[in-house]
C-alpha cells in the first residue's frame, strides 16, 4: 500500500507550486489560477486523511465538498472583480495597481 | 528711648510704597511724602542719639534662621557710630530732597524718582544699623539697587543706562568677594555679629583673607582703586542723585563698613596696610586725574574718590576716630558741592568748564556756597576739611607711617589745586561762551545755604574748641586720640601751608597767566597730560582685560549654541526623517510584494518554533 | 498493478501543476489547470472518493475553467504572448517557495502517522448522502447562501454601468 505519506508529499508540491505562481504571475487571472491549485492541495490532503484515519460519517470528503463549493465561490467573485478592474483601468497586470504605495 | 531705632528705616519704606503705587496720582505731592519721611527719621534719629548720649546701647528684634546651630537674629546696633551715621544720612537726605523738588521740577518720571530715593533711604538707614554681617549685605545690596537705578534714570540716553549697568557690575564684583569674605568669617570664627569681631578666634590665615574679602566689598562700593571705574560714569544720573548716593553716603558705606569691621581688621595687622595703601593710591591717583579734567561734575567725583581714599588711609593707619570723622565732614561739603553743581548746571545746560566764566555776579548764592564748600574741601581752616584732614594726618605720622604720610600731603596739595581750578574757571573770570545763568529757584537756595553752614562748622565739633567731642563719642576702644598727643603742632602748620599753597597755583594758573600757563604747560608735558586726561587709561586696559575676552567667550557660546547644539537637536529630527524616508519605500503598493514577505514570515516562524519546540 | 496507475497520476498531477505555474500564454495556463484538476480527480478515485472526484470534474473543470477561459478571453490584449508574465520577484518566490516544500517535507519525514496504513472500510454514497443531511446540514445551509451571495455579487459588480 501506499504510504500516507505520498498523498502528502504530492499535497504540498501542489501547494509549494501554488505559493510560487502566486507570488510571481503578473496576469491576475493567473493569480487566481494558482489560488485554484493551493485549494486543490488542500483537498487531496483531507480526502488522504479522511481514507486513511477512517472517519465515521465521511468527514473529510464532506470537507472537502465544501472546500470545491467555497473555492467555487471564490473564483467567481474574483474574476467578477478582475473584470471590473479591466473595464476601469485597462490593465489586467498587478503590476500597475500600486496606488497605495508610498 | 532707644528701641524704637527700628523704625527709622521704615518711614522711608513705606513713601517708597506709597510714591511706587500711587505716584503717578500724586504728582507734586510724592515730594511731600518722601520729605515727610525723611523728616519724620531725622527726628527719630535725633532721639536715638539723645538715647545713646545717656548710655544706651543695641538691641535684638527677635529670631530669624539658625544656620548649621548658631542663631541669627535681626539685631538693632545702636552706637555712638551707628547714630552719627544716621543724623548724616537724614540731614543730607532730607536736604537733597528738597533741592530735587527744584531740580527734577520737569521731569515726566517725578514721582518715581522720590520713591527710588525713598527706598535709598530706607536701604542706607538699615545698612547704618544691622548688627550682623547679613543684615548688613540685605541693605548692601538695596543700596546697589537704588544706585543703578537712579544712575540709569534717564535710560532713554545709552550712556545712562550703560553707567548703571557698569556700576552694578563693577560694585557686584565687590559684592562677591565680600560675601566670600561673610562666609569665610563664618566658617571660620564661627560668628555674623560685628559685636563678637574683637574676640574672634581660629586659623589666622583664613581670618585675614576673610578680613581682605570683606574688604574688596568696601573697595567696590567706595570706588577705591581698582573698583573706582564706575563712579565717574555714575555722574550720568541726575546730580542730586550723584550728591546723595555718590558723595555723602552710599560710598560712604565702604567706609563705614570697614570702621564696623576694624576689630577684625586691628586684629590682623595686614588688613589695615592694605587698607592704607589701597586707600592712599586712590587717593593720589583720583587727585591726579582731577586736575586736568574739564567736566564739574566729573572732577567732583575724583574728588570724591580721592577723598574717600584719604578716609581708608585714616582707618588703615588704625585712626578710627580720624576716618569717621572726615567721613562726616566730607559728607556735608561733598554734598554742597554737588548741589551747586547742579545749581550750575541747571542755570547754564552745559558741564564743560571750559565753557563756563564769571558765573560769581550771576549766581550769587550758588557762588558764594560753592567757595565755601571748596574752601572746606581743600582743608583751609577754621573750615570743616581742615580739622577732620588734619586728624588723618596725624594719627598717619603718629602711627608710624611716614610714606603714608607724604601722600596724603601731597593729595591735599592737588585737592586744594584742582578745586580752586575749578572754582577760578567757572565762577571767575570772563564767560567763555554764550549763556544766559540765571540764579536758581528757592527750593535749591536754601538747601544749598543750610549745607553751607553745616560745612563750614561742623568740623568744630572734633576740634581743640569743643575738647574733641566727636574723637571722644565715636572711638574704638584702646585708641586715643590722636590730637591730644603733642608734637604735632608742626603738622597742622603743614597742612595749612600746603592748602594755601594749592590755591595759590591755581590762582597763578588760570586767573593771571590763564591764557599762557595752562597751554605750555600741557604742551611741555604732553605725554602726562594724555595719560593723566584719560584716566590713566584703566577703562581701556579693563576693557581689554575682562570685557572684549568675556563678549568674545559669549560670541563663542552663542555660535556653539547655535552650531552644535542647534545642530544636534536638528539632526535628531533629520534623523527621523531620513529614516523615514527610507523605510516608507517598502510600502510598494503591490500586493504580491507583501505576499512574499509573508511567506517568508511564515518560513522563519516555523523554522524558530520548530527549533524551540520539537527539535527541527 | 494499481499503485504504478496511481504513481502514474501521481506525476502527471504535478507536471501539469509546474506547466501551470510557469506557462507564458495565460490560456495555456488555464488548459493545463484543467488536466491538473482532472489528475487531482483520478487521485481521489484511488482513494475510493468517487463522489468527490465527480463533482471535482464537474464543479472545477466544468464550471470553474470555464469561468477562466470566459475571463481570459475578456481580458485579453493582443500583446499578450509577448508580454512578460513573470514579476520581478521570482528569485525570491521560488526560494521561499523550495524552503517551504524543505520544511513541509521533514514534517513529513519524522511523524509516524506518515507511515500508517489505510482503513478498509469505504464510505459510501448512502452515507455520505446521509451525513450531509443529518449531520452536516448546517455547513449544507450555509454554503447555499454563500454561492447566492457569490451569485448576486458578481451580477452586481459585473453590470455594466450606464
Amino acid at each position: 500500500m501506499i504510504p500516507l505519506g505520498f498523498f502528502v508529499a504530492i499535497s504540498a508540491v501542489l501547494f509549494c507550486l501554488g505559493i510560487y505562481g502566486v507570488l510571481i504571475r503578473r496576469n491576475v487571472v493567473g493569480i487566481l489560477i494558482s489560488i485554484e491549485l493551493i485549494l486543490n492541495a488542500a483537498n487531496i490532503n483531507l480526502v488522504a486523511f479522511n481514507k486513511y484515519l477512517g472517519t465515521p460519517d465521511g468527514m473529510g470528503q464532506i470537507f472537502a465538498l465544501f472546500v470545491v463549493a467555497i473555492a467555487a465561490a471564490a473564483s467567481v467573485v474574483g474574476l467578477v472583480l478582475v473584470i471590473a478592474i479591466y473595464r476601469n483601468g485597462k490593465s489586467i497586470f498587478a503590476d500597475d495597481y500600486n496606488l497605495m504605495k508610498w | 528711648m532707644v528701641k524704637f531705632a527700628h523704625l527709622i528705616p521704615v518711614f522711608p519704606f513705606l513713601a517708597f510704597l506709597i510714591n511706587i503705587f500711587f505716584g503717578r496720582r500724586l504728582k507734586g505731592e510724592s515730594a511731600l511724602v518722601a520729605i515727610f519721611a525723611s523728616a519724620i527719621s531725622f527726628v527719630l534719629s535725633a532721639i536715638t542719639f539723645q538715647g545713646v548720649l545717656a548710655g544706651e546701647g543695641s538691641y535684638s528684634l527677635g529670631h530669624w534662621l539658625t544656620i548649621y546651630g548658631t542663631p541669627l537674629n535681626f539685631g538693632v546696633t545702636v552706637d555712638s557710630l551707628s547714630v552719627m551715621m544716621l543724623l548724616v544720612v537724614t540731614i543730607v537726605g532730607t536736604l537733597i530732597q528738597i533741592y530735587s523738588v527744584g531740580y527734577m521740577h520737569d521731569d515726566p518720571r517725578f514721582p518715581r524718582y522720590f520713591a527710588y530715593i525713598s527706598l535709598f533711604m530706607t536701604s542706607m538707614l538699615g545698612l547704618v544699623l544691622a548688627d550682623n554681617f547679613v543684615m548688613l549685605f540685605i541693605f548692601w545690596e538695596g543700596v546697589g539697587l537704588c544706585s543703578y537705578l537712579l544712575i540709569s534714570f534717564w535710560f532713554e540716553r545709552p550712556a545712562a543706562a550703560k553707567a548703571g549697568l557698569k556700576a552694578f557690575i563693577v560694585t557686584r564684583i565687590g559684592d562677591t568677594g565680600f560675601l566670600i569674605g561673610i562666609f569665610l568669617l563664618f566658617f571660620v570664627g564661627k560668628t555674623f555679629y560685628f559685636a563678637d569681631l574683637t574676640h574672634v578666634s581660629g586659623n589666622e590665615f583664613l581670618l585675614t583673607a576673610a578680613a581682605l574679602l570683606i574688604f574688596m566689598g568696601a573697595v567696590g562700593k567706595s570706588a577705591q582703586f581698582p573698583l573706582h571705574v564706575w563712579l565717574p560714569d555714575a555722574m550720568e544720573g541726575p546730580t542730586a542723585v550723584s550728591a546723595l548716593i555718590h558723595a555723602a553716603t552710599m560710598v560712604a558705606a565702604g567706609v563705614y563698613l570697614v570702621a564696623r569691621t576694624f576689630g577684625l581688621f586691628v586684629a590682623f595687622p595686614l588688613c589695615l596696610e592694605v587698607v592704607a595703601v589701597i586707600g592712599g593710591i586712590s587717593a593720589l591717583m583720583a587727585a591726579s586725574i582731577a586736575t586736568v579734567n574739564n567736566d564739574i561734575k566729573r572732577v567732583l567725583a575724583y574728588s570724591t574718590v580721592s577723598q574717600l581714599g584719604l578716609m581708608m588711609l585714616g582707618l588703615g593707619v588704625g585712626g578710627y576716630s580720624a576716618g569717621t570723622f572726615h567721613l562726616m565732614t566730607h559728607a556735608f561739603f561733598k554734598a554742597l558741592l554737588f548741589l551747586c553743581a547742579g545749581s550750575v548746571i541747571h542755570a547754564v545746560h552745559t558741564q564743560d568748564i571750559q565753557k563756563m566764566g564769571g558765573l560769581l555776579s550771576k549766581m550769587k548764592i550758588t557762588g558764594i556756597t560753592f567757595i565755601l564748600g571748596t574752601l572746606a574741601l581743600s582743608g583751609v581752616p577754621p573750615f570743616s576739611g581742615f580739622w577732620s584732614k588734619d586728624e588723618i594726618l596725624l594719627e598717619a605720622w603718629n602711627n608710624g607711617h611716614p610714606i603714608l604720610f607724604w601722600l596724603a600731603t601731597l593729595t591735599s596739595l592737588l585737592t586744594a589745586f584742582y578745586m580752586a581750578r575749578l572754582i577760578f574757571l567757572v565762577l571767575f573770570g570772563k564767560p567763555r561762551s554764550d549763556m544766559h545763568a540765571h540764579e536758581s529757584p528757592k527750593t535749591m537756595t536754601v538747601p544749598l545755604m543750610i549745607l553751607a553752614v553745616f560745612a563750614v562748622f561742623v568740623g568744630l565739633i572734633g576740634s581743640p574748641v569743643a575738647h574733641h567731642a566727636f574723637q571722644n563719642f565715636v572711638k574704638f576702644e584702646g585708641h586715643h586720640v590722636a590730637s591730644e598727643v603733642s608734637g604735632g603742632g608742626w603738622i597742622v602748620g603743614l597742612s595749612t601751608l600746603v592748602s594755601l599753597f594749592g590755591i595759590g597755583l591755581a590762582y597763578l594758573f588760570y586767573v593771571q597767566n590763564n591764557k599762557i600757563l595752562p597751554v605750555a604747560f600741557c604742551a611741555r608735558f604732553t605725554l602726562i597730560y594724555k595719560i593723566l586726561l584719560n584716566k590713566y587709561y584703566v577703562d581701556e586696559i579693563y576693557d581689554f582685560l575682562f570685557v572684549k575676552p568675556c563678549l568674545r567667550f559669549c560670541d563663542f557660546l552663542s555660535r556653539f549654541d547655535f552650531a552644535v547644539i542647534d545642530c544636534m537637536v536638528n539632526s535628531v529630527a533629520d534623523f527621523t526623517q531620513g529614516c523615514s524616508e527610507i523605510i516608507r519605500r517598502v510600502q510598494t503598493g503591490l500586493v504580491q510584494n507583501y505576499m512574499l514577505v509573508q511567506v517568508w514570515g511564515l518560513i522563519i516562524f516555523i523554522l524558530t518554533v520548530g527549533k524551540i519546540c520539537f527539535q527541527f | 498493478m494499481t499503485e504504478l496507475i496511481f504513481y502514474f497520476i501521481a506525476v502527471c498531477t504535478c507536471v501539469f501543476a509546474f506547466l501551470t505555474v510557469t506557462a507564458r500564454d495565460i490560456f495555456h495556463c488555464a488548459v493545463w489547470l484543467a488536466f491538473c484538476l482532472l489528475s487531482v480527480a483520478g487521485i481521489y478515485f484511488y482513494l475510493d472518493a468517487e463522489f468527490v472526484g465527480v463533482i471535482q470534474v464537474l464543479v472545477y473543470i466544468g464550471g470553474i475553467i470555464t469561468l477562466f477561459i470566459f475571463a481570459i478571453k475578456l481580458t485579453a490584449h493582443i500583446d499578450d504572448k509577448t508580454i512578460l508574465q513573470t514579476n520581478k520577484q521570482v528569485l525570491p518566490s521560488a526560494l521561499a517557495a523550495a524552503v517551504f516544500f524543505y520544511l513541509l517535507f521533514k514534517v513529513i519525514g519524522f511523524d509516524p502517522w506518515a507511515k500508517i496504513q489505510p482503513d478498509v472500510q469505504v464510505i459510501s454514497l448512502k452515507q455520505l448522502g446521509e451525513s450531509l443531511m443529518t449531520t452536516y446540514a448546517l455547513p449544507f445551509e450555509f454554503i447555499s447562501l454563500l454561492l447566492l451571495a457569490a451569485m448576486v455579487g458578481a451580477i452586481v459588480i459585473g453590470k455594466v454601468k450606464r
